[in-house]
């Protein structure tokens, strides 16, 4: 088990530089040779009002998921603070602000709220901070010295972070924050002397400086360039805007371009047309943008024109809850839209995976000639967590389309009905190779044919490609299986890193308990799902869905009822959740 | 009528037993306990056990945290008062958060004495006041084999026994200066001197430290008159020096401590001091006197409690002296034990 687990929790209002002294945090602690996970949460409003919370989870090895518990809380905001101190660990620290602007009346203070025993630590945030700088504003990086000083984390990975974020606006700028975050080291580092931790010590660190820290977002951006990606077409959506963003930056630099679209229907019908014309494009939506475009997927699934679409998952239905993570899309990735429209479906379960099934659907899209919608969701998208770089190879960056062969040359039939479903397919100019591409249901050639014969050999034909795909595609990863388990945990997405720890600790208490990871959502790969089953007394499905949306895929391929853990609360649903329904089960 | 609000400052052995005691006589009442320290009340002339390895920190704890919250005393932990209006029944609290009070019981205890002429090397001594303390001995100790105890107040005795458990070489700089602002007489001196000698310690008396230093290999040499001493670890024990500097514009007496009367009231209704903070009245030698130890602590504690309690209905109970309860007491277990 891991000696180092700690979740700091960074809370305050909007203005307060919270999600940015999370950021400092992060990249200063992943810069020691910790893991790092984390994770921010603020409103959907704008600016202005709203409680901003970032969580960090950090350890000396790879974290799966966040804790549901908070060891340090950092309160920029005794207000907004006060309803974080529920989610404390016993003998948890809390670091606030002990020199207000003003007097305030009993139980103003966060102070008056806290458990006994709690390790209440005051660093005048304000005041140290309009010392060093000649303003309040450096008050979060005060905050972030006091938390390295209690926990002996050397500061020079923080000046370094620090450094890097504010060189570009000028010495007076970098020098005060740096002699903020000295402020609060050396105040915290005098006035508690007794209370120091060598937690995030040197000698703590996993050494492994080498890894990068990221994010899901960033992730699927560095994957689209590196899949080749030179144009995006999109309409900003939360949680896929930075994704849009990234991009944005990234790809002029390649050559490529990127244009914000009036709607997430030009978008998605943009994609197609890069796609027809042989370049390789993409759009990342969520939700109610994703809405929009499913009629236009089904166009690419009659035409067989490929498409990738990121559908980075947020609470649903309708606008619903824009800053707040599910996973309620899945049903609509799959059905979503007119006919018998199968597509391909993959979700990433963490942030390598959002780089690699980046990717990956691009690979897929081409071969198969399809839209492929990647899944991801609020938590995955907007955490970051440390990585080791991955390098992919030529093959994968490879176009992957299956061009026609010399002798179909001027008697081109591009829906030629194959063993495989799958139609060699030109792109447009190419000398011979003519044809129509539609959305009415077509001949082998592409001319409009409604007749019986050909719309059933033609549906057979899309489905039978899209059941294919499944040789490439990402095959369930199964955990500590062996036979006559007592229970399989089946996960998917970003709630699987949870599953997988409570299926840790439920194993180091003695329950035959274990995990499968599903990436491919459709096709699935139903042999070894059900193979995996077969080995399990009870089968558990979490999801942070109310319907329960993988079960009712999957769950028909066990012989009995799944169980299942249904959670739209907003958040990642913990480890903790998952283990005491683990053991709720156990123990009927 | 709103419910009355008692504030205890402090949670040592007298704020602990003043909290509880007004709980037990008045359950209605919101009582409130402020604390600097962490941890719950837990009784300190154990820590030296604890430093020897004989108990755990756990055994250290008279009551749990629990036990406040299920007496409905609400502990408010790492919190410190700075100020006191007398005029609004008010505390300050180092975050600016005023408190209101109806009956308020000062129960600070106090930080270890340093004299002056040592306060240079204070960085280079080790005192034992706290559960903190207590660990950093610990931890300092499993690379020290000798100690310099300079001073020899009632800890230091006490600690001079657990360093003798663990076979640590001892030697003492025995101070007449070290029950400040008492001074052993004669008698005690020589008695102390002659216990510790018995025990294999090499005791030194009344000797002017003149320098110390801390050597490359972590030791430390003390030049005491015209000796040079090589220890591990240097020991600072002068007694305690009331924690009450947030009352200096209180209007509150204050000689050595918070002067209060055979009752242990401040001179202000309704308020009281009790434990190490307090400076008591003696009627019969007319003068100050200073409480010494854990029981005496607990005593005055409740004292405090019950005279605070039925102060409010003084036609009816006649308030409790601690000379009435115990008359002059120090336990002077610790001395027959050693």
């Amino acid at each position: 088990m891991s000696n180092v687990d700690l979740t700091v929790e960074i809370c305050g209002m909007s203005g307060d530089g919270t999600i940015a002294a999370g950021g400092f945090l992060n990249a200063a602690v992943a810069k020691a040779g910790f893991s790092v996970m984390a994770f921010d949460s603020y409103p959907a409003e704008i600016r202005g009002f709203g409680r901003c919370v970032t969580r960090c989870r950090i350890g000396d090895e790879e974290m799966l998921a966040l804790s549901d518990k908070t060891h340090v809380l950092i309160s920029l905001d005794d207000e907004q603070s006060q309803s974080r101190l529920s989610g404390l660990a016993e003998s948890a620290t809390v670091i606030f602000d002990n020199k207000p602007p003003s007097m305030v009346p009993e139980g103003a203070s966060l102070a008056a709220h806290v458990e006994a025993g709690t390790n209440l630590v005051g660093i005048p945030f304000r005041d140290l901070a309009a010392q060093a700088a000649g303003s309040t504003r450096g008050r979060n990086i005060v905050a972030l010295g006091g938390f390295a000083a209690l926990f002996e984390m050397p500061p020079e990975y923080f000046h370094e972070v620090i450094t890097k974020k504010f060189q570009a606006k000028g010495a007076s700028i970098l020098e005060g924050n740096l002699r903020c975050f000295d402020a609060g080291y050396n105040y915290s580092k005098e006035k508690y002397a007794d209370r120091i931790a060598d937690t995030l010590s040197s000698e703590n660190g996993n050494g492994n400086p080498d890894r990068i820290l990221q994010s899901g977002n960033i992730a699927i951006g560095e994957g689209a360039i590196d899949a080749g990606v030179r144009l995006y077409f999109g309409y900003p959506i939360t949680p896929a805007t930075p994704i849009m963003e990234y991009l944005a930056k990234a790809l002029p630099e390649k050559g490529g371009k990127l244009l914000q679209m009036e709607d997430e229907i030009s978008s998605i019908g943009a994609v197609l047309g890069s796609f027809y014309a042989g370049t390789r494009a993409m759009t990342a939506t969520s939700g109610p943008g994703f809405a929009l475009m499913t009629e236009l997927i089904t166009h690419g699934v009659m035409a067989e024109i490929p498409a990738v679409i990121i559908n980075t998952q947020r609470g649903g239905p309708a606008t619903g809850l824009p800053t707040k993570t599910e996973q309620s899309d899945l049903q609509a990735a799959v059905w979503g839209g007119p006919g018998d429209s199968a597509r391909i479906v993959l979700a990433a379960a963490n942030v390598p995976e959002c780089y690699t099934y980046t990717i990956k659907c691009f690979q897929l899209a081409e071969k198969y000639q399809t839209p492929v919608i990647v899944l991801t969701d609020f938590f995955l998208n907007n955490r970051v967590e440390t990585m080791a770089p991955i390098s992919i190879s030529e093959e994968e960056k490879a176009d992957w389309n299956i061009y026609p062969d010399k002798e179909d040359q001027n008697n081109f039939h591009r829906y030629r009905i194959t063993e495989s479903g799958i139609s060699p397919r030109p792109k447009p100019g190419m000398e011979g190779y003519s044809y129509t591409a539609t959305g009415l249901e077509h001949s082998e050639k592409g001319g409009p044919d409604y007749t019986p014969e050909n719309h059933m050999a033609m549906n057979s034909k899309r489905h039978r490609k899209i059941e294919g795909a499944l040789n490439d595609m990402p095959v369930p990863e199964e955990y500590f299986v062996e036979d006559n388990l007592d229970l399989g945990v089946i996960s998917w997405g970003s709630t699987f890193g949870a599953a997988l720890e409570a299926v840790q600790k439920a194993r180091s208490n003695g329950i035959k308990v274990g995990a499968l990871k599903i990436a491919s959502i459709y096709p699935f790969h139903a042999d070894l799902i059900r193979s995996f089953m077969e080995k399990c007394g009870n089968i558990l499905i979490p999801e942070l869905n109310y319907e329960g949306q993988l079960a009712g895929l999957i769950g028909h391929l066990y012989d009995k009822d799944v169980i299942k853990l249904n959670q739209t609360t907003g958040v990642p649903i913990y480890p903790v959740e998952i283990y005491q329904k683990i053991n709720e089960i156990m123990s009927r | 009528m709103a419910e009355k609000h008692f504030i205890v400052i402090g949670n040592g052995p007298a704020g602990k037993e003043a909290a509880f005691t007004l709980r037990e006589r008045d359950p209605e009442s919101r009582i409130t306990v402020i604390s600097k320290g962490r941890a719950s009340s837990y009784t300190p002339h154990l820590l030296p056990d604890l430093v020897a390895g004989k108990i755990q920190e756990e055994d250290l704890y008279g009551c749990s945290l629990n036990s406040y919250a299920e007496n409905d005393i609400k502990l408010r932990c790492c919190q410190e008062v700075v100020d006191l209006n007398l005029l609004k029944n008010e505390v300050v609290l180092e975050h600016k958060e005023v408190l209101s009070f109806d009956g308020l019981i000062i129960a600070v205890g106090g930080t270890p004495r340093i004299p002056e002429n040592l306060l240079a090397y204070k960085d280079l001594m080790y005192t034992l006041k706290t559960l903190e303390d207590a660990k950093i001995w610990v931890k300092k100790l499993q690379q020290s084999e000798s100690v310099l105890i300079i001073g020899g107040d009632l800890t230091s005795l006490v600690l001079t026994k657990a360093l003798i458990h663990l076979n640590k070489k001892v030697s003492f700089i025995l101070n007449e200066d070290a029950f400040w602002p008492l001074r052993y007489d004669d008698d005690l001196f020589k008695e102390a001197a002659q216990r510790l000698t018995d025990k294999g310690i090499k005791v030194l008396y009344d000797r002017n430290i003149k320098k110390i230093e801390q050597l490359q290999d972590g030791t430390n040499k003390v030049q005491v008159d015209d000796q040079v001493l090589q220890v591990g670890m240097v020991g600072a024990f002068f007694g305690l020096v009331p924690d009450i500097g947030f009352l200096a514009h209180s209007g509150l007496r204050i000689d050595r401590g918070i002067l209060v009367d055979k009752h242990l009231n401040v001179g202000v209704e309704n308020i009281y001091a009790a434990g190490d903070c307090a400076q008591i009245y003696h009627p019969d030698i007319k003068d100050y006197w200073i409480s010494i130890g854990y029981e005496n602590a607990r005593m005055l504690g409740r004292t405090a409690a019950l005279n605070l309690n039925c102060g409010c209905r003084e036609e009816e109970v006649k308030p409790e002296s601690i000379f009435e309860v115990q008359g002059i007491n120090i336990n002077t277990t610790w001395w027959t034990e050693f």
